[in-house]
């Protein structure tokens, strides 16, 4: 699995040999090698917690390596700090920007390296020397100069830190998660933006738990699992199948599970639905949705256009301003949460920190959470605290939570595993619909598969569900039709197989399909597609 | 990814919160203890910086709350009053409400405790059968009372967003001043010489077992632990405690869960003053025998502030915190006529012992409702 190397005359612009780095017990780097090979683009893959994080962070001087070395461009290096590895060339873009967001781009882009004239910041210098760089390589962040951060997209943002970099200096780019943020249409955009980089001659590394866009962006990809370089293999010649297996250590299924069942009655139907934020904005403006048995209905948009007040609504969390909601028919819109999960409206929630578990509590203790009026580990009022154990232990076990241990505190669970309890507490419900609010976020590669193949057995075994995600490839996983939300509409509900990732990346950002009916299709029997390939 | 230029005081803040938060539930008591220890050891060193004894000093306080059956009573009366106080405080603290009310409700409860009983006594046969039946009654309506004086602020901040801390706070004040009026003008007998209400009949008080005290009675101790128990078992037993105690720790994830908010406030508000009305209630039928000038009652509305907080708000440790602000209230009393330490200083001791006590569990809560201690809290 191992590249070929290049010759040894070239030292590579970075060399990293046998880094370890432990915090306490835990050991986040064992001996790991890198190298990264002049104007090339190198992608460090690996699920959550496996050490990618850590290592750049060694390379850019936040943290001092336990053991190893760092060599740039053949020489080897001590960085006491960032700073340090900023004079070396080394820039990195944080997965949270450290912009200043009441100030403008231009005093972001300087701050800290300010060109002066006479003790004054020297604006005209610095304008000109941002306005050198964006023409270099086709950025538009000098369009923006005077404009307060706050007030661009998270995309824009985004080539304000990578222009700050190179104002810098920057040689070699390390980027943290850099699609984390982005829309379809801004990831094509910064891949792109990528490439003019390394034709310039800059060298990137770009740190992803992304399959198919590291296969897309860079030239060699190393896999980190539990700390250690599993391998680095060149793009060209490897598959998603083989990155998945080399990051999660088994084989990995992206196959859709056949459907064994056709949508049956309606369970859950809204009409007319209309919906206030919490800033006193109407959210929801007029949705129709009905989701049937033996069905995943899947709702795209980009984030804030409305998804989470429509979810709030029917879970029962928030107050319908107009409109009605019906359970099997019943109409149940002026009931709340308590009512409606005990009558089987189960909620994966979008914020698993500060909803979906009590962070101090232990896993028995949430166990308990959203069962407190449920029999039998509540009757009467009193709780049968050996039920809500045993029953802890049974999501642990069938939902593979690791630690497999019950009375460890939520908090100290991984992403992943906080999760996967999650989604086994919903499911022991025994609900009749399932509404999950970003069900995989932030999960690695190995959850995300397996909270996958439980929505699609629920549906299977006949509950009605609906997945909210901004991720276009989970959508299209999952779903039997996808509603396309915008600015508290859907304004149009498609086929997943008969859609591109284009055209729904268009849907969401407002703009109709051509040939379409420009009213939306929501109040939609499944509308199967004659020409839909066969994949199921 | 750690922040490079967090300025330091916040950095250290963070580091400070985050042991705090983290500690465990025997170095919480060891802290707890070793603070106490440290304040009264700061207490010597003041008494003997102003010119007075300090062993002498230090063996008054343990002779003037233990030495004897009268000052070992005493404790125990204090004691009492401070765990149902104290229960009361802590009931909203947990729950993530901060009642600064209790002083308030005390009072509110003591006084329709006094006057149900003034007020009904006449259709009631006196004697022991009388007496008990009455001393019930006035419990049950200082319980009703406390509690409805507590809903108000509770119903202001589920559903108008007003700032408990605020309210409960200006609610004392009332308290104070009209059950101030009420006992000085027409609830004043007229062969009264101090501000007091009547008498409360003949056999309306708590049967003396054990220790023969008019001001305490083992009675008045055993209610108090059996409302220590009820609310620890219904804190950890019930759906309804665990509804409660999870809006304190998180409140978004008890919404999640099917709790109404707005509703578990006002419930919480309300039990918490009951638990307080019961205070004014002990304190009228066991301790005083009428119902005097609110402004001239014990603090022991705030006090209970910091024996909750050093009792991480927890019932049950409750009952030793109680017992050492007991002691130490106790003791003051006993130096105060005893050596000729001044009252001043004696006031000034009890404060350093509570600032050292409560201080760590103040910062923890503070560091709860503020989020320091980092980003994963």
């Amino acid at each position: 699995m191992v590249a070929t190397d290049p010759p040894a005359d070239d030292p590579p612009a970075v060399r990293l040999e046998g880094i370890t780095k432990t915090f306490g017990d835990v050991v986040a780097n064992d001996d790991v090698d890198f190298r990264l090979e002049h104007g090339t683009i190198h992608a460090l893959l690996g699920e959550n917690g496996s050490g990618k994080t850590t290592l750049m962070s060694v390379l850019y001087g936040l943290y001092d390596q336990d053991e190893g070395t760092i060599y740039v461009d053949g020489e080897p290096r001590t960085f006491e700090s960032p700073q340090d590895a900023m004079d070396a060339g080394i820039g990195m873009i944080h997965q949270h920007f450290q912009l200043v967001e009441p100030m403008t781009v231009l005093q972001n882009v300087v701050l800290g390296h300010e060109p002066t004239d006479g003790g004054l910041v020297d604006e005209r210098a610095a304008r000109e020397e941002i306005e050198s760089i964006c023409s270099r390589y086709g950025f538009d962040v000098d369009r923006h100069l005077e404009t307060p951060v706050e007030e661009l997209d998270l995309g824009t943002r985004q080539r304000v830190e990578i222009v700050k970099s190179l104002y810098r200096g920057a040689e070699i780019l390390i980027l943290d998660e850099p699609t984390a943020v982005l829309t379809p249409q801004e990831v094509e955009g910064l891949l792109d933006l990528l490439d003019d980089l390394r034709a310039a001659g800059h060298s990137l590394i770009f740190i992803s738990h992304k399959l198919d866009e590291v296969l897309a962006a860079a030239d060699r990809i190393t896999v980190l699992r539990d700390g250690e370089a599993i391998g680095t293999v060149p793009a060209a010649e490897t598959t998603e199948q083989e990155l998945a297996e080399m990051m999660v250590g088994r084989e990995v299924s992206f196959d859709r599970l056949a459907r064994t069942a056709t949508p049956g009655e309606p369970v859950l139907e809204a009409e007319e639905l209309r919906v206030t934020g919490n800033r006193g904005r109407e959210q929801v403006r007029g949705v129709d949705l009905t989701v049937r048995e033996h069905e995943i209905l899947g709702i795209a948009g980009v984030q804030g256009n409305g998804q989470t007040e429509l979810i709030e609504a029917l879970t029962g969390h928030r107050r319908v301003e107009e409109g009605t909601v019906r359970f099997h028919g019943d109409e149940i819109t002026e009931t709340g949460r308590r009512w409606r999960l005990e009558a089987g409206i189960a909620y994966i929630p979008e914020d698993r920190h500060t909803e979906g578990l009590v962070q101090a509590y232990d896993l028995v203790k949430n166990a308990l959470l959203g069962n407190q009026t449920v029999p039998p580990y509540v009757a009467d009022g009193w709780i049968d605290w050996a039920r809500v154990t045993d029953h802890a232990e049974e999501i642990v076990e069938e939902f593979d939570v690791q630690p497999p241990n019950p009375a460890v505190d939520a908090a100290s669970l991984s992403g992943g595993n906080q999760q996967k309890f999650i989604v086994g507490r919903e499911i022991g419900h025994e609900p009749d619909v399932m509404l999950a609010s970003h069900p995989t976020r932030g999960v690695d590669v190995g959850s995300l598969e397996f909270i996958h193949n439980r929505l699609i057995e629920l549906r299977d075994e006949g509950l009605a569900v609906v997945v909210v995600s901004s991720k276009l490839d989970e959508l299209r996983a999952l779903s039997d039709r996808i509603a396309v939300m915008y600015e508290g509409e859907f304004i149009d509900e498609v086929a997943p197989e008969a859609v591109t990732d284009a055209e729904l990346g268009l849907l969401m950002a407002g703009q109709r399909l051509e040939g379409e009916p420009s009213e939306p299709e929501a109040e939609a029997t499944v509308d199967r597609q004659p020409g839909g390939d066969g994949d199921r | 990814m750690s922040d490079s230029d967090t300025n330091r005081p916040r950095a250290t803040l963070d580091k400070i919160a985050d042991r705090l938060l983290d500690a465990t539930l025997y170095e919480r008591i060891g802290i707890a203890i070793g603070s106490t220890g440290l304040a009264l050891l700061i207490g010597l060193v003041v008494v003997a910086a102003a010119g007075h004894n300090p062993l002498l000093f230090a063996q008054q306080l343990v002779v003037g709350s233990f030495g004897s059956t009268g000052a070992f009573t005493r404790t125990l009366r204090f004691t009492t009053l401070f765990i149902l106080a104290g229960v009361a405080v802590a009931i909203a603290f947990r729950a993530g409400v901060f009642n600064i009310g209790v002083q308030g409700q005390l009072i509110v409860g003591g006084i329709a405790c006094v006057l149900s009983i003034i007020w009904l006594a006449p259709f009631v046969p006196a004697g022991a059968v009388g007496g008990v039946g009455l001393t019930l009654v006035g419990l049950l309506a200082a319980v009703v009372a406390g509690g409805l004086y507590a809903a108000l602020p509770g119903v202001l901040k589920a559903y108008y967003g007003a700032n408990e801390i605020i309210t409960t706070i200006m609610l004392n004040f009332i308290a104070i001043g009209i059950v101030g009026w009420a006992v000085d003008g027409p609830l004043r007998p007229d062969d009264a010489r101090s501000v007091r209400t009547e008498y409360l009949p003949e056999g309306v008080a708590f049967p003396q077992l054990v220790f023969s005290d008019p001001n305490f009675s083992i009675v008045g101790l055993a209610l108090a632990l059996a409302v220590v128990g009820v609310v620890a078992v219904g804190m950890a037993r019930t759906s309804f405690g665990y509804d409660m105690v999870t809006s304190g720790y998180q409140t978004s994830a008890a919404r999640f869960a099917g709790v109404d908010p707005q509703r578990t406030i006002v419930a919480t508000m309300t039990l918490s003053g009951m638990v307080a009305g019961l205070v004014g209630a002990v304190f009228a039928i066991m301790v005083q025998g009428y119902f005097i000038d609110p402004s001239g009652i014990g603090t022991y509305g705030f006090d209970a502030i910091a024996v909750s907080l050093l009792a991480a708000n927890n019932p049950v440790g409750v009952v030793p915190a109680s017992l050492l602000f007991g002691a130490l209230e106790s003791s003051g009393s006993h130096v105060q006529i005893h050596s000729d330490v001044p009252v001043q200083l004696i006031d000034g001791i009890v404060g350093v012992v509570v600032l050292f006590v409560a201080a760590p569990e103040l910062f923890r809560m503070i560091a709860k409702r503020t989020g320091l201690g980092g980003d994963r809290r």
